[in-house]
């Protein structure tokens, strides 16, 4: 007599053979841990020429208590895995609605980061610097958000399975950042940072980013679910993503100081 | 009962001695389950109001219990050289990497954000120090940089700048002795640059915690030496007074282990038991002793003798056992917790005790032998006479009171009166830091760091909006009456509906909105409803984020300027300053900027901006992500219940004066008003308990003598003795604290033995001789005698207590031996002359029978 479950998982390993045999054909061999991190930046921030996407980000305290932000983004690329240009618009909470931020990414060099808060009729330049800073109170940094610099960590492929790449990433500047290292774990197939762990000087892991949902947007694999998690409290960030949409030619007059005063209704509508 | 009790001993004293040390080691090896509590919370009971608040305060706003580091530049230099800032970078460092600390929520100079102009219209968020500086003018850039904010002022850096703190807050309180001693160490291997101070709640209780051990550990060994050499010197038989050692032994190990036993934590108050039991446990054998080497003469068979002793003895005996351990167990009515267990384990030891007595002594002293026995008698008696001071003195107090009697009572009235006016004189004041001495580590860092800074004491007072269930029933209504005129599918508007037959819903206003987004997105009707019923709730939302409306923050501004002109308040921090200084940084940087912005939304997308920092947690500090409850919270710089009894008199009067608009509660939370409340809690829960077992004691009196008017005689003693002391404490401006106000129920318990003793002793006698004269010089013998001992026993059984590292140990060993010397003189001065003057009208009805 079989049971179904162990049915189920005789089908299962069976199906993942085949696959990964098939998968093995296309990965590649003695690719430099610099390569893969560089293409795990394409994957993750240049999908298209640009983007829009609706984002919903729920935060959620050690207490289990919600916050709940919501806002679109704005991407273009300027050049394929070089400059790129970011306007985030908040419309909730409704007491933030219309607050803007806007980031140019430089490849070397400081990004320029703009403000406006529309309350305080305010456009605020937002110094250069530190970068890992929350992202409006959420688990997750602006560095997180718009990406960081390939350049600022070296880089080390400390092991692979069927399915990832595991790469561990050391700070050239140690005092700038508050990890000692961190890992990640790359998708084979697409190049998705899947999961990345962050170590304290004791080695011991304290924050974790997450993949949740990964689907197929203009045939790019997108990611549409993450998650930051504090492992020290357990409080964490879910991120959703809706409404993706890549190359819809917004045009580079969108990402300008001026337009953070008015920002372009018809960008950031999706149709 | 008596003789049979006796007899038992007698025929069967093996037996007693196996019963005795079966129940010891039995009930004893309980002791080992011990568990100690050093928590000054829990003289309050779990579910106190006052303090399920604070709990639910400190929940709200993920509040942990602080170890304060201090560093004080030496030379009286500025904290802002190079050399003491490195230091505190590497100690904050060090501190990062402690297990058990909290490190999101570490507070220094290196763990905190700056938010400052950088240039035109350029604002910048940053680490305040996140390196070591590297040139003097760089430490003195960081001093500029941290003087700008009021949240470091005064609370991380001194306003000398003389000083920095480290705020370090750990996971686990009971940790904090090994976490402080982790810091402890690290300091040594640091520059000679900076003083360290140690101190902050958890470490206090912690080395409480160790003391209280230490004081168990040598002041109940070091009472039971005094006491058994007290007793050799009155009795002059070691193999004797042995016997009176084995009856207290057993009956502190038998209680101890019980209390343990029964799941009762160690706490400062029940620490105390043993070195309370030990002298009392002792009394009723010095009784029997006493009467037994007045009685006992060679030849006589010793068996009889005691039999005669005990018998005789058994009445007093007991009455004295009973109203004594009435006293300590009118303790429970007290509505402290650690009081009550204190209050009725002693009042059980006592009972106990007086059982052990009875039957353990006749059975040891009926099987000493009669060499022993003689031994004793020679060294006690020469030429037929006591040869002891006491009993040389003795009987020339007796003549002397007689004598004076008139002078005595007039004596003793004046002084009633003068106390009575000293009782008004009474200050009520507790501070648990002050309970260890003047020169402990903690009071020296208490010190300098309250001296520096602007208060190391914290209380919060805590504004929470109530009318949600309002708001919620307006809005309801309101998208009900949305939905009639909506465009929106009926199918939809069910699902809406079903929205709020939900329960619980914790943020209703974010999770309808988001049903909403979501349903707008999915409905391909073109349908334009949802926009009215987002508008609506949107209105609801900013409702509630109460703590976000300009006029309510700006009503706190007020109240915190209030604070400081108290003079009490060293400063007070609160999410208004958090958002003046983001106001500030994001508009100008100049100081005309540092105000509340005028719109609910700026505020909130200043706090937005706040939240862009390093650490965006901080702000759920002082307000909830809900915005619906907020705190100020006080910084004294003096833990004095006294002083927080003001405060909260002053905040009440301007609350008063200046009532807050809207459906808000102003509540107190913190520790320091936690102690302010079972102050309170213990100072009228006294009263209570000293004025029941005040009633009931005279009641038992009354009701053992058959007499109400020896009842009251009984009672004169101990009234003379309470009001001394309190008028004494009253006059000489010592603050009623926890151990004074522990003492009025003792005291009452301890000293109406000695009246008992002497009472029923002197009717016994007269009852006799029928003669007063006779009777008193009958009574300054072997009577006075055994009162004067047992005076001394108690008295001088209580000053080991001196040599406690503790002061509330010192306290009580100090008063109660005070207390037990004053008792048993105005027992043995008052009471014959009260009696003398009297004497016609009490002994009337005696004499007549």
């Amino acid at each position: 007599m079989f049971n179904s479950g162990y049915m189920k998982k005789t089908v299962l390993m069976t199906l993942m053979i085949i696959f990964t045999g098939a998968m093995n054909v296309f990965a590649e061999e003695n690719i430099s841990a610099e390569e893969l991190v560089k293409k795990a930046s394409l994957s993750a921030y240049y999908g298209g020429n640009d983007g829009r996407t609706m984002a919903r980000m729920k935060i959620v305290d050690a207490n289990g208590r919600e916050q709940l932000r919501q806002f679109t983004i704005l991407r273009k690329d300027i050049e394929e895995g070089g400059e790129q240009r970011f306007l985030v618009v908040f419309s909730r909470p409704a007491d933030v609605s219309g607050t803007v931020f806007m980031v140019h990414k430089k490849v070397t060099g400081d990004d320029d980061r703009w403000l406006y808060l529309p309350a305080l009729d305010l456009v605020k330049r937002i110094s250069a610097g530190d970068k890992r800073t929350s992202f409006v109170g959420a688990h997750y940094f602006y560095e997180d958000v718009s990406g960081r610099a390939t350049t600022e960590d070296t880089h080390q492929i400390v092991g692979q399975d069927e399915k990832f790449y595991i790469l561990e990433h050391k700070p050239k500047s140690a005092e700038s950042v508050e990890f000692a290292s961190y890992k990640t774990w790359i998708d084979k197939s697409n190049h998705l940072p899947m999961k990345i762990e962050y170590y304290d000087n004791n080695g011991k892991a304290y924050r974790l980013i997450e993949a949740l949902k990964v689907e197929m947007v203009q045939n790019i694999p997108t990611v549409m679910d993450a998650k930051v998690t504090n492992l020290v409290d357990n409080s964490y960030t879910l991120m959703a993503f809706r409404k993706m949409q890549y190359d819809i030619g917004v045009p580079e007059d969108v990402f300008t100081e001026r337009a953070l005063r008015n920002p372009p209704a018809q960008w950031l509508k999706g149709q | 009962m008596s003789t049979r009790l006796i007899d038992f001993s007698l025929t069967r004293p093996v037996l007693v001695y196996w019963l005795l040390a079966i129940m010891t080691f039995g009930v004893g090896a309980l002791i080992m389950n011990i568990k100690v509590d050093t928590d000054p919370e829990n003289m309050l009971s779990a579910d106190e109001p006052a303090r399920v608040f604070h709990n639910q305060v400190k929940e709200n706003f993920l509040l942990s219990d602080i170890i304060v580091v201090g560093a004080v530049a030496k030379n009286d230099a500025s904290i802002f050289n190079q050399a003491s800032l490195t230091d505190l970078k590497i100690l904050s460092d060090y501190v990062l990497s402690i297990d058990g600390v909290k490190t999101s929520d570490v507070n220094s100079l290196s763990t905190i954000d700056n938010i400052e102009q950088a240039g035109e219209g350029t604002i910048r968020f940053e680490w305040m120090m996140n390196t070591a500086p590297e040139s003097q003018s760089e430490a003195t850039a960081i001093g500029k940089k941290a003087e700008r904010l009021p949240f470091v002022v005064n609370s991380l850096v001194s306003g000398d700048e003389k000083a920095a703190t480290i705020y370090v807050p750990i996971i686990d309180k009971n940790e904090s002795y090994r976490i402080s001693n982790q810091i402890s160490e690290k300091v040594k291997s640091l520059s000679n640059a900076n003083q360290y101070y140690i101190t902050g709640l958890p470490v206090a209780e912690d080395t409480f915690g160790v003391q209280m051990f230490v004081q168990m550990g040598i002041s109940a060994p070091a009472a039971a030496l005094v006491i058994y050499l007290l007793m050799l010197y009155f009795f002059k038989s070691a193999k004797l007074v042995v016997a009176p050692m084995i009856v207290a032994m057993a009956t502190v190990i038998t209680i101890m282990g019980a209390m343990i036993g029964m799941g009762h934590t160690v706490h400062i108050m029940s620490s105390m038991i043993p070195i309370f039991l030990m002298p009392i446990a002792v009394v009723d054998s010095v009784h029997i002793m006493s009467e037994f080497a007045d009685l006992y003469k060679p030849g006589k068979c010793p068996k009889a003798t005691i039999k005669e002793v005990t018998s005789h003895l058994y009445q007093p005996m007991l009455f004295t056992s009973i109203t004594s351990s009435a006293g300590f167990f009118s303790l429970a009515l007290t509505p402290i917790p650690p009081v009550q267990v204190f209050g009725i384990f002693v009042g059980m030891g006592m009972l106990l005790a007086f059982i052990l007595t009875i039957i353990f002594i006749p059975a040891y002293i009926s099987r000493m032998s009669e060499e022993q026995l003689h031994n004793m008698q020679r060294k006690l008696f020469s030429n037929g006479h006591s040869n002891s001071t006491i009993a040389k003195i003795l009987p020339f107090w007796g003549k002397f009171s007689l004598k004076n009697a008139k002078l005595i009572i007039l004596a003793a009235f004046s002084v009633a009166v003068i106390s009575i006016m000293g009782l008004y004189k009474i200050q009520i004041n507790d501070n648990p830091i002050r309970w260890f001495k003047s020169d402990h580590d903690i009071r020296v860092a208490d010190r300098v760091l309250n001296d520096h800074f602007a208060g190391t004491y914290d209380a919060h007072l805590v504004f929470s909006f109530k009318g949600q269930s309002d708001l919620f029933n307006v809005w309801k209504a309101d998208i009900e009456s949305a939905l009639q005129v909506s465009d929106i599918s009926e199918e939809n508007k069910t699902q809406i509906r079903a929205f709020f037959i939900k329960d619980n819903i914790v943020t209703p206003a974010q999770s309808f909105t988001l049903m909403l987004d979501d349903m707008a997105f999915e409905d391909e009707s073109g349908a334009t409803g949802y926009d009215d019923l987002l508008a609506i709730t949107d209105v609801y939302a900013a409702k509630n984020k109460v703590f976000t409306q300009p006029a309510k923050l700006a009503y706190i501004e007020k109240l915190q300027e209030y604070l400081l002109t108290t003079g009490l308040v060293g400063k007070s921090n609160s999410v208004v300053d958090l958002i003046k200084t983001v106001n500030r940084e994001l508009r100008s940087g100049d100081s005309a900027d540092y105000v509340i912005p005028e719109t609910a939304n700026g505020v909130s997308q200043t706090l937005l901006q706040f939240q862009s920092s390093h650490r965006p947690q901080d702000l759920w500090h002082f307000v909830t992500p809900s915005y619906d409850q907020t705190l100020i919270w006080l910084q004294l710089t003096s833990g004095d219940n006294q002083d927080m009894a003001e405060v909260v008199e002053l905040v009440d009067k301007y609350l008063a004066d200046n009532p807050v608009a809207g459906d808000i509660e102003v509540n107190w939370a913190g520790k320091a008003y936690l102690n302010l409340i079972w102050q309170d809690k213990m100072v009228s829960g006294m009263f209570d308990s000293l004025t029941s077992s005040f009633v009931i004691v005279f009641l038992m009196m009354a009701f053992l003598f058959r007499s109400v008017i020896f009842g009251l005689l009984a009672m004169l003693p101990l009234t003379i003795t309470i009001l001394f002391m309190y008028g004494m404490i009253g006059w000489i401006g010592k603050y009623y604290d926890m151990p004074i106000a522990v003492l009025s129920a003792l005291t009452l318990g301890l000293s109406v033995d000695f009246a008992i003793h002497f009472i029923e002793r002197t009717r016994a006698i007269y009852a006799e001789t029928g003669d007063w004269k006779e009777t008193i010089n009958h009574m300054f013998k072997e009577p006075a005698r055994a009162i004067t001992r047992n005076a001394l026993v108690i008295a001088l059984g209580f000053t080991p207590l001196l040599l406690a590292p503790l002061v509330p140990y010192i306290t009580v060993g100090a008063f109660l031996a005070t207390i037990m010397a004053v008792s048993a003189l105005v027992t043995i001065v008052l009471l014959p002359a009260s009696m003398h003057v009297l004497k016609g009208f009490i002994f009337k009805d005696d004499a007549a029978k």
